[in-house]
């Protein structure tokens, strides 16, 4: 039986610029995560676990090794006949030349070609930097009993934090009837988790509308959305429950990190029926010495620990020498923490050398330190004056 | 370039891992964690370059076949190719092939057709890391008609039993092959690897199979050395042959330590194996985990002690793990202790607190046994 055609777009092109030195020449959704992932393996997986065998990846800046790694679709499986992971980059048009994408919507826009070539009757739209497991066919299946014109995806959030979101405001049948940005004082706690199902023939129309409208910010929530709700059409909420998060800071990356580390962060890895992919690096064994000291800690294969690890998420390649402390830390990709230096608190870099004996991090600190090279660079230059 | 063929040869009859060897052949048996044996050997063959490989399986193939064919070893989609040749059983029972010989001679045609200029034949149930076009090149130069690598050992009275100890003369050609009994602890031992010819090899292919049914490829070697010119190349470096349980076991505790580890697999001379898109492995408060290697997907509460904790492993409050090799997907059940212990895949220890062997006998228990 051939289902409905729904095609996946993730929208992988931001910065990310609150992630400072992690985004400086990579992508968001490429910055590392949980030991051996990538953020982007979370969307992509749930994709490839929902049976969505087609997603379009749009990538804008820094988008090297985004495009390079996305486009290896048999990571996740997405390598079906028909189906793939098609990377969508801005490109030149015969009509309209090349155009970066303005916004959210105007970067789906820009590639309606892809979607009409792809038959597509629904569109989800996703975000590449989102942490969750979410079956995207039962939202499908939804949007498609309620029918809806379009389903977003909502988490309950605590009412005090209800003003940093996108708030929904809906019926007694989940139906949304107001749609509020950030509201100061929100009347609801229906948090948009930026996962759209459109029907694709009013999308289409919506979005050609919209960029046809030069006030426009081309943007889901400011002008997609609005305008839906403004014409009547049938908005449905989808009620999600389970583990969302949005890593766009230090802080909250380092924090779904540490998660990893909680019996009942609601992210259950281990889940063998819904497996999150990633390129699974040729490395060896976690190689853990004999005088290591672990206690509470995610670690992946490739890495090396010979000194103290404590409540810590620890990477492939990392390097965890003698007398080494790492305490409440995310120690990422080929990072080498030199002999005896003391670690806590820190979120280090990929590839960043610790030199021996250095001590960073503050215990009493409420935010989190971003260690960089060119943070140890300073501190090194420091110590010699 | 010459183009060259790797054949990837099954276990000879001395081999005998306990216990292990009831479930698949030495090639398809899990060792550090997240590897099986033919990982180290098929590596070996793709990062010397060699494009195209058959792997010989004696019989139970579904092991083998299944890891194969879902790891990629970095050949090249389309060029590249490991081609499975694999026995079976007949109705009353018997292997198929009982030698190396049979299987190569029934196989023939699929290594004419690929009319390789030379080719390399690997052992299935030997560890260590070997750039084979080094092999090729001092074969070339050498004018051979046939190259055997081997090690200079000094444990074979303990290892290596019963495969081939070599004379050599000066000329680095070898004079003679014995079976080792184990009689002396240095020797220069065959690592059962040898390069030729195509033509060499199918001479000898017929050869043997005129001689005797029950001739192997190392019988009919032993038997020309006279005849032909056959040379030694020296292997340096770790070197472990899985002929036994207890071999199994010290390979696992030997390559566990880091230095070990990291001069037989890194970045420019990588192990490929099969993904299980296992996540990384959760340290509970309260486990202690020291001198060990522990693969993907593990939940660990309890203590772990020198030893090889495999893929998906669970182990509890309460336990200890020492000196033991815990093959994937296994539970060891709250404040079990385990010493000494080869515990094979899919079993879960819970109800017997108590499990002991000794380093030179350890302890083996079932693959998914519950006990």
């Amino acid at each position: 039986m051939k289902k409905n055609n729904m095609v996946a777009m993730i929208l992988a092109g931001g910065r990310g610029s609150r992630l400072f030195d992690l985004t400086k020449k990579v992508a968001k959704p490429a910055v590392h995560f949980g030991g051996k992932y990538r953020i982007i393996d979370f969307a992509l997986s749930n994709c490839a676990n929902s049976h969505i065998s087609t997603v379009g990846v749009l990538v804008q800046y820094e988008s090297i090794l985004l495009s390079s790694y996305s486009a290896r679709s048999s990571t996740w499986g997405l390598d079906s006949k028909g189906g793939g992971v098609y990377v969508l980059s801005p490109r030149e048009k015969d009509e309209t030349g090349l155009g970066l994408y303005s916004g959210t919507a105007d970067a789906i826009y820009q590639n309606l070609d892809f979607l009409d070539q792809e038959e597509a009757d629904y569109v989800l739209i996703l975000s590449g930097d989102h942490i969750y497991k979410m079956d995207y066919e039962k939202m499908l299946q939804t949007h498609i009993e309620s029918q809806a014109e379009a389903t977003i995806a909502v988490i309950e959030v605590p009412k005090k934090e209800a003003s940093r979101f996108g708030i929904m405001n809906t019926d007694k049948n989940d139906r949304i009837i107001e749609f509020e940005e950030k509201p100061k004082e929100p009347k609801s706690n229906l948090a948009s988790m930026g996962v759209y199902i459109f029907s694709y023939k009013n999308f289409r129309k919506y979005l050609k509308d919209d960029a046809k409208d030069a006030q426009s910010a081309h943007d889901f929530g400011k002008n997609i959305i609005p305008a839906y709700l403004r014409d009547n059409l049938k908005l449905q909420a989808y009620r999600f429950k389970g583990y969302w998060k949005d890593v766009g800071t230090i802080d909250s990356l380092w924090e779904a990190n540490m998660d990893l580390l909680k019996d009942n962060s609601g992210l259950d890895l281990f889940d063998p029926d819904w497996k999150i992919y990633t390129d699974d690096a040729s490395a060896t064994p976690q190689c853990i010495g004999s005088k290591a000291v672990i206690n509470s800690a995610f670690i992946t294969q490739g890495a090396i620990v010979n000194g103290e690890v404590d409540r810590s998420v620890i990477f492939s390649g990392a390097d965890i020498q003698e007398g080494a402390k790492v305490e409440e830390s995310v120690i990422m990709n080929n990072v080498v923490v030199g002999k005896g230096a003391k670690l806590i608190r820190c979120l280090v870099a990929d590839d960043v050398k610790i030199p021996e004996n250095m001590k960073l991090g503050d215990p009493k600190s409420k935010e989190i330190l971003l260690v960089s090279k060119a943070l140890i660079n300073k501190k090194v230059g420091d110590d010699h004056e | 370039m010459n183009k060259v063929l790797g054949i990837l040869n099954f276990e000879p009859s001395y081999v005998h891992v306990r216990g292990l060897e009831d479930f698949r052949p030495i090639s398809a048996t899990s060792i550090l964690g997240r590897y099986r044996v033919i990982d180290f050997m098929l590596s070996n063959f793709t990062n010397s370059g060699v494009e195209s490989i058959k792997v010989f399986i004696k019989n139970r193939p579904r092991s083998t076949v299944e890891h194969i064919s879902r790891t990629s070893y970095n050949l090249n989609s389309k060029r590249g190719k490991i081609q499975l040749l694999h026995g079976d059983v007949d109705f009353s029972n018997n292997d198929l092939f009982n030698v190396d010989v049979q299987a190569f001679k029934t196989y023939m045609e699929f290594v004419e057709v690929e009319n390789p200029s030379y080719v390399v034949i690997a052992p299935s149930h030997f560890i260590f890391k070997q750039d084979f076009n080094e092999l090729l090149d001092y074969h070339i130069k050498s004018k051979n008609d046939i190259t055997v690598l081997y090690q200079k050992v000094n444990n074979a009275d303990k290892q290596y039993l019963m495969g081939d100890l070599l004379t050599i003369d000066s000329h680095k050609r070898i004079i003679d092959i014995t079976k080792n009994r184990g009689k002396t602890k240095k020797a220069e031992v065959s690592l059962e690897t040898y390069v030729m010819s195509t033509l060499t090899f199918k001479q000898l292919v017929e050869e043997a199979t005129m001689t005797s049914s029950l001739y192997s490829l190392s019988d009919i070697i032993a038997d020309c050395v006279r005849a032909m010119k056959i040379g030694v190349y020296q292997h340096h470096g770790y070197c472990a042959c899985i002929s036994s349980l207890n071999a199994y076991y010290e390979a696992n505790m030997q390559i566990k330590e880091e230095k070990e580890l990291l001069k037989l697999i890194n970045d420019d001379w990588p192990i490929y194996t099969m993904t299980n898109d296992s996540c990384p492995t959760l340290y509970k408060a309260g486990a202690k985990v020291t001198g060990s290697i522990v693969a993907n997907g593990c939940q660990i509460e309890g203590t772990v002690i020198n030893s090889v904790i495999g893929r998906n492993v669970i182990i509890k409050d309460g336990v200890v793990v020492k000196d033991s090799v815990v093959l994937p997907d296994t539970l060891i059940d709250k404040n079990v202790k385990l010493e000494c212990a080869v515990v094979d895949r899919l079993s879960i220890i819970t109800h017997i607190k108590d499990l002991k062997g000794s380093k030179e006998e350890p302890i083996y228990i079932k693959r998914g046994d519950r006990i």
